[in-house]
């Protein structure tokens, strides 16, 4: 992950204004536009960028008779749990149980991962003694259940899709009921990727939906998506009312700034990363700790101290 | 819309350094919602200021349509390009220079911006121009992509079989997975299958990578240097923030030492994004690469050529 520009540069930030002498209204205005210049480049949605910094300032300066160390270290605090408000909604995502079915179907825009992704969460559970399956409910891309299968036989996952049946609510609804009756534990169905602008893609996904039940939808999410972000995960946020969101390809450049911007625009979790291609590339996720690495800083503790 | 100047510039006034900072600072902001990177879009509003200081303006509208001016005719600059993108008069040309020769064309491109897809488009758009075409699997790597080729293969020579203008010949030269030797080796074959077969154009697909990994860019220089493509087009998605600059570098850069460059990009899912299309103008900007094609569905038509009027317009807009 290459959060370290983001860091950086919110941290010089904070260290300028810690370093300075007089610590007043203008030397925060210089903070707070370093650190919402960089959010922006990190494709942090344009109103929640605005929102931190009217937050921030209020914070700090709601706090006046707060002076010099403890001031300095006011500020430091303040932005560390706005960065952290940022990517935490504060809600639970569902937590499978063991002994009963639960059924997870994923959902997202075109090419974010979903399906490399339903490996990687199956193996996940899999390796925790879930009984897990996954099911291919996308009949529309070109070779989606060859791609789900091949994925699927690697990491020796049991897998139901089919070739021929071209609805993917009625392969959906088949793979669910074949897997309930052999009692699998984790049921994860991988669907098309699609838009809000196209409503037949949306209302084909509220179909999958009522015909398997899911016990969680999860949004999965291309870390390095822009400011398209924000609309497009509310609209998914409505139709499918998805429960936490996965974010990928955060092995590349991107901050991840748009996707995290989905949060707060869904009051959704992220609960997993995607960090590559690979099976094991896939990592759990904490607010706490993400903007703990976002800073540079071991843990949030360590910032408190300095 | 521009409405919001009207409470920063005020009429019969001289435009200073000064009035202009706060309308600068919105239109900098309105293009950054559209997914405009912040730097591009900061350079984008400098535009104005030589442009307008100094200035009287004698009603508001004028000022309006001064800024618009300058924005659009900056943004139509950025966006026009500046080499020839007519794809089919070079066909024709190298094809009369030497007709056995296959004419050889691969997309590149991050995991997942759709260059599959906009390949099997262009064969589409290729077969309709009457070129018979050859799709040559090189991503040996992700799975289901031999399969998803070979998908597009059946699809394609069904609409062949119900079309009277479409040209007939479509096939896809594939041999399975395997590791990155196995690519350039399947490069090499599909030409000299095109050559031995007589199809017009290769379309070459290649893996998806991240161009933050030098380990998996490399692999790209071998690639070119083995199939010599006559273009190399990058597929880059809508949807993507500010990392497509990075992109764009990146992937262009890969090609160092092989004397070749990025000829053209095809910015795919531009249906997914509404008004928010900043992205060709950061792709565009940074690299000065022209746009071929923008995808616009998933279908094999929803292949379009950029309209930089439109484009413009829905930038300022
Ligand atoms: N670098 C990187 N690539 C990833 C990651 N997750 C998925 N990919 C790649 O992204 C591309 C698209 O992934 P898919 O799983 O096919 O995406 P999808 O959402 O199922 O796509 P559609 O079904 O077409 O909507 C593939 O090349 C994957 O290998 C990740 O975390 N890092
Ligand atoms: N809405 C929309 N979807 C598109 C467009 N182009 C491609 N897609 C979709 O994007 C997804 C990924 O497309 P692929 O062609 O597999 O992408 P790729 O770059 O080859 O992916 P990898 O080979 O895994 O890196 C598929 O679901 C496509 O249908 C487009 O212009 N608009
Ligand atoms: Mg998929
Ligand atoms: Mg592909």
């Amino acid at each position: 992950m290459v959060l370290a520009d983001l860091g950086r540069r919110i941290n010089g930030a904070i260290s300028d204004i810690t370093k300075s002498d007089v610590v007043d209204e203008n030397a925060i205005n210089l903070m707070l536009k370093e650190i919402c210049n960089a959010l922006l480049e990190a494709d942090v949605n344009f109103r929640l960028v605005a929102k931190l910094r009217e937050r921030i300032k209020t914070q700090i300066s709601s706090q006046e008779n707060i002076t010099g160390g403890n001031k300095k270290r006011l500020i430091q605090k303040t932005v560390f749990d706005e960065l952290v408000a940022l990517v935490d909604c504060q809600t639970e995502a569902y937590k499978p149980k063991k002994h009963q079915t639960n059924v997870i179907m994923f959902v997202g825009l075109q090419g974010a991962g979903k399906t490399t992704t339903c490996t990687k969460l199956a193996t996940y559970y899999q390796r925790r003694g879930y009984k897990t399956g996954m099911v291919c409910a996308d009949t529309f891309r070109a070779g989606a259940f060859d791609q789900l299968k091949q994925n699927a036989t690697k990491a020796k996952i049991p897998f139901f899709g089919s070739y021929t049946e071209t609805d993917p609510v009625k392969v959906a609804k088949s793979g669910v009921d074949k897997f309930r009756k052999e009692k699998f534990e984790i049921i994860i169905v991988d669907t098309s990727g699609r838009h809000r602008q196209e409503q037949d893609l949306f209302d084909e996904m509220v179909q999958i939906g009522n015909a398997v039940n899911p016990n969680q939808t999860i949004m999965v999410l291309d870390g390095a998506i822009g400011q398209a972000a924000e609309a497009q995960s509310k609209a998914f946020k409505e139709a499918a009312d998805f429960g936490s969101i996965i974010l990928t390809k955060m092995d590349g450049h991107a901050k991840g700034g748009g996707a995290i911007s989905a949060v707060a625009a869904t009051n959704t979790p992220i609960v997993f990363i995607g960090t590559g291609e690979h099976i094991t590339d896939f990592e759990t996720f904490s607010p706490k700790s993400f903007i703990s690495k976002l800073l540079g800083i071991g843990d949030i503790q360590g910032l408190m101290e300095h | 819309s521009f409405a919001f100047l009207k409470k920063y510039i005020g009429l019969g006034q001289t435009i200073t350094e000064e009035t202009l900072v706060k309308p600068s600072n919105a239109i900098r902001d309105s293009l950054i919602k559209k997914n405009v990177s912040a730097e591009i879009s900061e350079k984008l509003v400098g535009s104005l200021k030589p442009r307008l200081v100094g200035k009287k303006l004698k009603n508001f509208t004028s000022a309006e349509t001064e800024i618009r001016g300058t924005l659009a005719s900056e943004l139509t600059k950025i966006l026009t390009p500046n080499t020839s993108i007519d794809l089919l008069k070079e066909i024709y040309t190298k094809k009369s220079k030497h007709p056995n020769n296959p004419y050889v064309i691969s997309v590149v491109g991050v995991n997942g911006v759709g260059k599959s897809t906009n390949l099997s488009k262009l064969a589409y758009w290729l077969l309709n121009n009457k070129f018979s075409v050859l799709i040559a699997a090189c991503d040996t790597f992700r799975s289901g992509a031999v399969e998803q080729l070979k998908v597009h293969e059946r699809h394609l020579n069904k609409l062949i079989d119900s079309s009277s203008t479409l040209n007939s010949k479509l096939k896809v030269f594939e041999q399975g997975y395997g590791n990155n030797s196995k690519v350039a080796v399947i490069a090499k074959k599909s030409i000299q299958y095109a050559k031995d077969n007589g199809f017009d154009i290769v379309l070459m697909d290649t893996a998806g990578r991240s161009h933050a990994d030098s380990k998996l860019m490399a692999p790209l220089k071998d690639f070119a240097l083995a199939a010599q493509p006559d273009k190399i087009i990058m597929v880059a998605e809508a949807l993507v923030g500010t990392d497509s600059v990075l992109q764009a570098r990146n992937f262009n850069k890969s090609f160092d030492g092989t004397g070749r460059k990025i000829d053209f990009f095809i910015i795919s899912k531009c249906d997914t994004v509404g008004d928010l299309i900043g992205t060709m103008v950061n792709m565009v900007y940074s690299t000065g690469i022209p746009i071929l094609f923008v995808g616009v569905g998933q279908t094999y038509t929803d292949l379009r050529t950029l309209s930089v009027e439109w484009a413009v317009n829905t930038l300022i807009g």
